[in-house]
């Protein structure tokens, strides 16, 4: 009971500290009427940036301050009038045999294995009987070989995807693109072919802030989503519900706003919409031709009338203003102002565009309430700090997808069919860490650790064991490319398996096989460490001093303003490492002095929000 | 301006720390008065084991007609009654059943099952199958039972937070590797970091501030926990094989455990469960680990005195389908048994073992949803009031508890 007057005391304190002074911009909070032309300056600029696309340099934000805000949110938000300097096309491995190749999916292999019997060919590899060898190996080995060579492929597109985003004239081509794969998540891991996942966009980019329709009748037809929900196993007599259940939970109205009958009788109506190779292709057999009701509709329906019937739903408004609300502005989106926007973007025929040009002018969207709440995720936060830092290439260390996918965003791979929770799931104690140690490793190359394992022996650990690895190196290094076991099982580190046969052998050497094909055909082309220099960009910016150059970086790189004790910290800091209150920018110890101080910048929570 | 010393600065921060020995507006502030509760140590096997060649049916010959290749002989098998014999290899298993703490529930499973590993192992991770349930029913019990917040009340051991423990009010201990779970950088620096970091709190514009605020003063105290626990724990117990993840893992556990380290779930899992291929070498190597390191768990956690406490639940995503393929393994398949192990449980065979001649297009037809046995673990042990509401549905618990 001795602690309750302390509790109390520290909430009243706390809650007096957050109410802060009173502004402006508080009371703009759910005001839905544009910003002035008067209102518009360097620090609201910044903020739109930082939400329309992925942050940028003072130089980029003072080009953005210097327009009409309506002219400002243009520019971002209709993006197709802007020209766009070209981007690199992804170069990519040839990971499979031909363009129009079709990718064993998860739980083909046995179907696969009695094709290549009957017809030969399977996988793009010839296999024929043979009685002194196994002779499905070679089959085995391209299963495993197609598998990670995906997966390592999807990891150079996230790489080049990433690079978009950093520079791209149309930051909110890119920065759309990632909600809508957020908001239709699809995983590659269940695709398995980098190509589809790509394709798929190829459509967020062309349809991302135009009408929703559009964008949701290519969904329909897109051949990674018509894996990841089945689409393509979807027949009449036999339909999979998996496609029509999401499109209305998920996409478009929200639990509550459909029925079971709903879910069935749309999932009749989509039968047929499957693949022909890679493409999409509407069977006319597989078809359901029979009458349907959907959301009240009756009728010999189809996939595309189920659109229309579910954009007649006021429900489809509502839940699609307020996801891309509370993914742009903030989390706790009122209902009012929830409403007001389902109102108008209705009325726009679902014009994605005109409704974020709405909220990006809203006194709203530059309350306190919005400015500095929203937690990066992963993919942001990495992408920010070097457009930030002015980089014209995403750095080849820290590696950009498995440094995002250790931080709980893999691009192309969600979690579920849900996408990213986000907001405060991002932050637990280790990915708080692991954000501070990607800070870390951008200005600290040299501390990047060199890999304990190559990728080759990751991979093949991560399925067969390191015993078996070791061994099979072993044999490989002898020159020995046989698809029988020459060795006795007991030597290849099976001794403690009783019963080990040559299936099992089989299988471990395939996953070796595969993994080092894989390994020797994905190009291994990334770029060095970032390269940047601090002393130059605080010269450029007429810096002398450590306040000064403390001012300058908390500035550029937070959104929020450092609490005076921690701005203290940081200028006691550096003033310790320089020896004084001048810098002398000419000396590179000044570079890592700075860096050190960067650091601790880049660590504060304040960074890990936008 | 008076320059600021970073030994200036270190003081102060040590008086904020006293700061922030105040507990912060998120998080309850009757910790101090609860009493120690079950710790519930949930072990995945992903890749979807098959559970006819693990909890075995050697009565039945519908089973060994399935499968002449990688049918398991009765004689081999480690008999536990008339009906059921272990896999050769779960002697560990063996042991804890003569022990009276084994459960075991037949043919979970759910309506309408997917084969896709990614989407199965989802909804076991939501336990709402065939939607899109943000977080995971490990989350959402720890929000249920603190609604305030609980520090360090989910550890992960995985190199990435699993949805099951993902929650709207936890922030879960994530890691793999203990040594690998701090924060990098010069040791100076990271005293002004520290320093920063534990400063009183105040001026937090934004809620999600202060909670990253808060998250960030825990998470080096949680680390360093973590790190010296797992680095000075010594055990006379053998785990069996360290080519085995899970007997490093539950080794850890161990050591937090006996660090009392305040969490009540721990999520482990172990690969390798795929066995479409060359089933009998690959399976019998993952459950004699499987086993073993349970065996050794459960010793170790009675040797500190935690084995009262403790409650394993061993899952995976789906059973492998009744007859093996060609290729000596057996394909994705529908029900499974659920393993609840510790003190705590009433021992033996729970639920209706599925039948090998009524089957549905060759998959075993599920007999206890698994949300039931989610229902008994959350109700009977973990002390969930509204079990219905956490797990979007009504499902009556199985009475798993023994009555004590």
């Amino acid at each position: 009971m001795a602690r309750l007057p302390v509790i109390a005391a520290a909430i009243a304190a706390s809650a007096s500290l957050l109410a802060g002074p009173a502004s402006a911009t508080t009371s703009w909070q759910d005001d839905l009427s544009p910003i002035a032309a008067d209102e518009w300056n360097a620090e609201r600029a910044a903020h739109l940036l930082a939400r329309a696309g992925f942050g940028g340099t003072p130089e980029e934000i003072e080009k953005l301050a210097a327009m009409e805000p309506e002219a400002a949110v243009r520019k971002l938000v209709r993006w197709q009038d802007q020209p766009n300097a070209p981007l690199a096309p992804f170069l990519p491995s040839q990971v499979f045999p031909s363009d129009d190749f079709v990718p064993p999916l998860d739980g083909d292999l046995e179907r696969i294995v009695f094709r290549s019997i009957l017809f030969r060919g399977g996988l793009g590899v010839d296999v024929r009987w043979n009685f002194s060898e196994p002779f499905l190996q070679p089959l085995f080995d391209q299963f495993f070989y197609l598998l990670f060579a995906n997966f390592a492929e999807m990891t150079r597109v996230a790489h080049w995807q990433a690079e978009r985003m950093l520079l791209s004239e149309r930051p909110l081509e890119e920065k759309l693109a990632l909600f809508w794969h957020d908001h239709f998540a699809t995983s590659n891991e269940k695709v398995r072919d980098y190509r589809k996942m790509m394709r798929q966009w190829d459509l967020y980019r062309e349809k991302g802030n135009g009408h929703f329709r559009e964008l949701l009748l290519g969904i329909c037809r897109d051949p990674a989503m018509l894996v990841y929900l089945d689409g393509q196993r979807n027949v009449r007599g036999e339909p999979n519900e998996n496609f029509a259940r999401e499109i209305m939970e998920l996409f478009t109205l929200g639990v509550g706003n459909y029925t079971e009958a709903d879910v069935k009788e749309a999932a009749r109506a989509f039968t047929g919409w499957g693949l022909d190779d890679n493409d999409f292709d509407r069977s006319f057999w597989r078809h359901d031709h029979g009458r349907k009701t959907v959301l009240g509709r009756t009728g010999r329906l189809d996939g595309d009338d189920v659109v229309d019937a579910i954009l007649e739903q006021p429900a489809a408004a509502r839940f699609l203003a307020a996801k891309l609300y509370r993914w742009f502005v903030r989390e706790d989106a009122s209902p009012e102002t929830v409403e007001a926007l389902a109102a108008s973007f209705r009325e726009s025929d679902y014009d994605v565009g005109a409704l974020l040009e709405r909220v990006f002018l809203s006194r709203d969207f530059y309350s306190d309430a919005s400015v500095g709440a929203h937690i990066q995720s992963p993919v942001e936060l990495m992408v920010s700090t070097y457009r930030k830092l002015g980089l014209r290439e995403i750095p080849g260390a820290p590696y950009f997808a498995t440094t995002a996918g250790a931080m709980g965003e893999q691009l192309y791979m969600p979690p579920n069919v849900a996408g990213w929770p986000g907001g405060r799931t991002w932050i637990n104690p280790s990915t708080l860490m692991l954000r501070q140690n990607f800070a870390r490793h951008v200005l600290f190359p040299q501390e990047i650790p060199p890999p304990e394992k190559s990728l080759m022996e990751t991979v093949v650990v991560a399925v067969v064991g390191p015993d078996i690895y070791e061994q099979m190196k072993r044999m490989a290094a002898a020159g020995d490319r046989s698809h029988a076991p020459t060795m006795s099982m007991q030597d290849m580190g099976f001794a403690r398996v009783q019963e080990a046969n040559s299936e099992a052998f089989n299988l471990a050497w395939a996953v070796y096989n595969g993994a080092e094909k894989a390994v020797g055909a994905i190009r291994f082309d990334f770029p060095p460490p970032a390269r940047f220099s601090l002393r130059e960009m605080l010269a450029g910016a007429g810096v002398r001093d450590v306040d000064a150059a403390v001012d300058h970086l908390t500035g550029r790189f937070l959104r929020l303003p450092p609490r005076q004790s921690d701005r203290r910290a940081l200028v006691g800091h550096l003033r310790e490492l320089s020896g004084g209150d001048d810098l002398d920018l000419d000396d590179p110890q000044t570079e890592k002095h700075l860096r050190e101080v960067l650091h601790l910048i880049l660590s504060m929570p304040e960074y890990q929000l936008t | 301006m008076t320059a600021v010393t970073r030994r200036d600065l270190i003081r102060a921060g040590l008086a904020g720390a006293v700061g922030a020995a105040l507990p912060p507006l998120w998080r309850g502030t009757a910790l101090a008065a609860e009493s120690p509760g079950p710790v519930l140590v949930v072990v995945e096997l992903a890749g979807g084991n098959d559970g006819l060649n693990t909890i075995v049916p050697y009565r039945d010959d519908a089973y060994h007609r399935a499968r002449p290749e990688i049918g398991l002989a009765s004689e081999a098998l480690l008999r536990v009654d008339d009906h059921f014999g272990f896999h050769p290899r779960l002697l560990g298993l063996r042991n804890l059943w003569e022990q009276q703490r084994v459960a075991i529930v037949h043919g979970c499973g759910y309506p309408n099952p997917t084969r896709s590993h990614f989407s199965a192992m989802a909804w076991w991770h939501t336990a709402v199958p065939g939607a899109a349930e943000p977080f995971g029913w490990l989350g959402r019990m720890a929000d249920a039972r603190w609604p305030d917040g609980r520090p360090d009340t989910l550890v992960n051991v995985a190199s990435q937070e699993s949805l099951a423990v993902r929650s709207a009010r936890h922030a879960p201990i994530v890691f793999r590797d203990p040594r690998a779970f701090a924060r990098l950088g010069d040791p100076a620096a990271g005293e002004i970091y520290d320093a920063m970091t534990r400063s009183r709190p105040g001026g937090e514009t934004t809620a999600n501030l202060a909670f990253l605020r808060d998250i960030a003063r825990t998470a080096e105290r949680s680390a360093a926990t973590v790190r010296e626990a797992t680095a000075r724990y010594e055990t006379p117990i053998r785990y069996g094989s360290d080519a085995a993840t899970l007997a490093v893992d539950l080794r850890n556990v161990a050591a937090l455990l006996d660090a009392d380290f305040p969490a009540r779930v721990y999520y482990t899992s172990m690969s390798g469960f795929d066995t479409h291929a060359a089933q009998p070498s690959s399976q019998q190597l993952l459950l004699m680990y499987l086993g073993d390191a349970l065996e050794a768990f459960f010793a170790d956690v009675d040797r500190i005195g935690r084995g009262d406490e403790v409650l394993v639940l061993v899952f995976t995503e789906f059973g492998r389908r009744v007859a093996e393929n060609q290729s000596g393994g057996t394909d994705h398949g529908t029900a499974t048994p659920i393993w609840l192990l510790g003190r705590g449980v009433r021992p033996g065979f729970h639920g209706a073992f599925p039948s090998l001649a009524d089957l549905d297009a060759g998959d075993l037809r599920m007999t206890t949803d698994f949300r039931r046995v989610y229902a008994s673990v959350l109700s009977e042990w973990m002390g969930v009031g509204d079990v219905a509401g956490l797990l979007r549905g009504s499902f009556q618990p199985l009475g798993l508890r023994a009555a004590s």
